[in-house]
């Protein structure tokens, strides 16, 4: 198979959802994941993110269209979830509802070892998970003496360690400080340095448009928009309808543009950390002889 | 409970392989209870006790405090044993000591204590996963362990959650007056009842997304120089029933 970078990897098409109580969890949903791509789902609690992801991993069925991973529908079959879900790896919101078992090692390698690797496989697998996470110090540890931001840590080289192709994850900054928040996102941004295709959930706008190269907005189950993350500037309307708001640096810079500060046309910040490194004196006379 | 936990963790013969230390725990308690009198037994939970701090590490104050529940248990039961109630007595109900029951009473305590010693020894020297661990190996139906790993798992999620459930009643004055105070544990005991229920749907998701369908399993740790340290507990294990058996 060629590796283009427009490939599709995982697909939801036309998914409708229902909980038993009869409340929509999704409706008519689509989104489609490019190999190797970033994408964050936006939108407020209750959308249906957590929905969508519970049926990228198969454990939802969707009561109307369909899930596809590498172009085929999926099957629900035994064999046909096992091997879906050691392909796309599912990070719970809520780390307490992930961690079964009372040491780290342990926890991590429960993947694995359902895998049915051998005994040394296994063992490979959790170290590399542990240390990419950098949790390789904590491993004997147990799981209830961490920190809410090392136990989401740990989460995530649970699911690592089935080495999968995707990667999708629900809301994982929700409650972690700025700091747990900047090594989460370098733990992410090496995995997609590594040609991972990463899904997250967040309504943390200025998260977003910092790390995402698409976006998808969804509200009441349904996606009301898709864009490039580029474009994250011109869809303050959209956002605002939706109870969210443009990134901060988004609101800014097309300001200090008009103002003159910056040229016209180049590329604009992700983030205000670069919009002040911008700002810094030896920058901008350098963006404004260019 | 949390004490022992944090003991064991911590605890210098940790990397010890459980196995030995099961082993040890094991003839412990056999030498315990083969003890021929109340002296030899006593002399045994010494032994146990001396061998668990010099081990652990933990000093003789913690562990006295982490036996001190149990303890107090067998005071309880030792005095219960050794007085009686005579309802015919000439000042009315009375109690009284029974000295003909003594002997046997000092002989099953300090048994128990002997007891109490090796299980110690166990659980202060081991957490409760090599033990689960241990377990599995000696082929433990899976059900059982999956229940063990499940409880204990649980217990620390749910001390949290009652944890903040009673902060966040008390910070709103839900403990202010008794009536208040029995109204707000209901309350606590019916959420935490819907948590339990939220929350063993979700472990059950999250099992499935690691691509479980069976027996909760996990990679058990190594030990080095197992076998030596099996060795080395078989040995000292049998010397403590032998010297149980040959003194009196
Ligand atoms: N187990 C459930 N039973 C009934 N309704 C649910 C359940 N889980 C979610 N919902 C409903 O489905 C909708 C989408 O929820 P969810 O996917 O959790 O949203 P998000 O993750 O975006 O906050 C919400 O209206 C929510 O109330
Ligand atoms: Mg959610």
């Amino acid at each position: 198979m060629k590796q283009d970078s427009g490939e599709i990897v995982l697909e939801v098409r036309d998914v409708g959802f229902r909980y038993p109580d009869g409340s929509v969890g999704l409706d008519r949903c689509s989104l489609a994941l490019r190999r190797g791509s970033r994408t964050v789902v936006l939108g407020p609690n209750g959308a249906g993110k957590t929905t969508l992801f519970l049926h990228c991993n198969g454990l939802l069925r969707p009561g109307g269209g369909q899930v596809l991973f590498e172009g085929l529908p999926l099957d629900y079959g035994r064999r046909g979830l096992r091997e879906l879900r050691s392909r796309v790896g599912l990070v719970f919101q809520n780390p307490d509802s992930q961690l079964f078992s009372a040491t780290v090692r342990e926890d991590v390698s429960f993947g694995p070892v359902n895998l049915g690797l051998e005994r040394q496989a296994v063992r490979e697998r959790v170290e590399e998970a542990l240390e990419s996470v950098g949790m390789t110090e904590c491993a004997d540890k147990p799981v209830h003496n961490l920190s809410y931001g090392q136990k989401k840590r740990v989460c995530i080289a649970g699911v690592l360690a089935m080495r999968p192709r995707v990667m999708i994850l629900d809301e994982p900054t929700a409650g972690l400080d700025l700091r747990m928040q900047h090594e989460l996102m370098e733990v992410l941004q090496r995995l997609h340095a590594e040609g991972m295709t990463i899904l997250m959930a967040t309504h943390d706008l200025d998260l977003a448009y910092a790390w995402a190269d698409e976006a998808c907005l969804i509200d009441n189950g349904r996606v009301v928009g898709k864009f490039s993350a580029d474009e994250f500037p011109h869809k303050a309307g959209m956002l605002e309808r939706h109870g969210l708001a443009v990134p901060q640096v988004a609101r800014l810079y097309p300001l200090l543009v008009a103002r003159g500060v910056f040229p016209p046309g180049a590329p604009a910040p992700r983030s205000c950390a670069e919009l002040a490194r911008m700002l810094e004196p030896d920058e901008l006379a350098g963006a404004l002889c260019r | 409970m949390m004490m022992l936990e944090r003991y064991a963790y911590a605890n210098r013969w940790r990397r010890v392989s459980p196995a030995a230390k099961g082993l040890f725990a094991l003839c412990g308690l056999t030498a315990v209870f083969a003890a021929g009198s109340p002296r030899v037994a006593c002399c045994l939970a010494a032994v146990l006790a001396a061998v668990t701090l010099a081990g652990t590490g933990v000093s003789l104050k913690n562990y006295l405090r982490v036996a001190a529940p149990a303890l107090g248990f067998l005071a309880t039961s030792a005095a219960t044993l050794l007085f009686s109630l005579r309802l015919d007595g000439p000042a009315g109900p009375a109690l009284h000591l029974v000295p003909s029951e003594l002997p046997q009473v000092a002989f099953a305590c300090t048994r128990s204590l002997g007891g109490l010693t090796a299980m110690l020894f166990l659980a202060l020297t081991t957490p409760m996963n090599d033990i689960v661990a241990l377990l599995r190996r000696l082929k433990t139906p899976e059900t059982l362990l999956d229940i063990m790993t499940l409880c204990y798992r649980t217990i620390f999620v749910f001390s949290e959650a009652v944890h903040d459930m009673r902060t966040a009643q008390a910070a709103r004055l839900g403990y202010a007056t008794p009536g208040r105070a029995l109204r707000s544990l209901g309350a606590l005991a019916a959420n935490l009842t819907l948590q339990v229920w939220q929350r063993s749907q979700s472990l059950h998701q999250a099992a499935l997304a690691r691509n479980n369908d069976g027996p909760l399993r996990f990679l058990e740790p190594e030990y080095p120089r197992a076998r030596a340290s099996l060795a080395t507990a078989a040995l000292s294990g049998a010397s403590l029933i032998a010297l149980a058996m040959v003194s009196t």
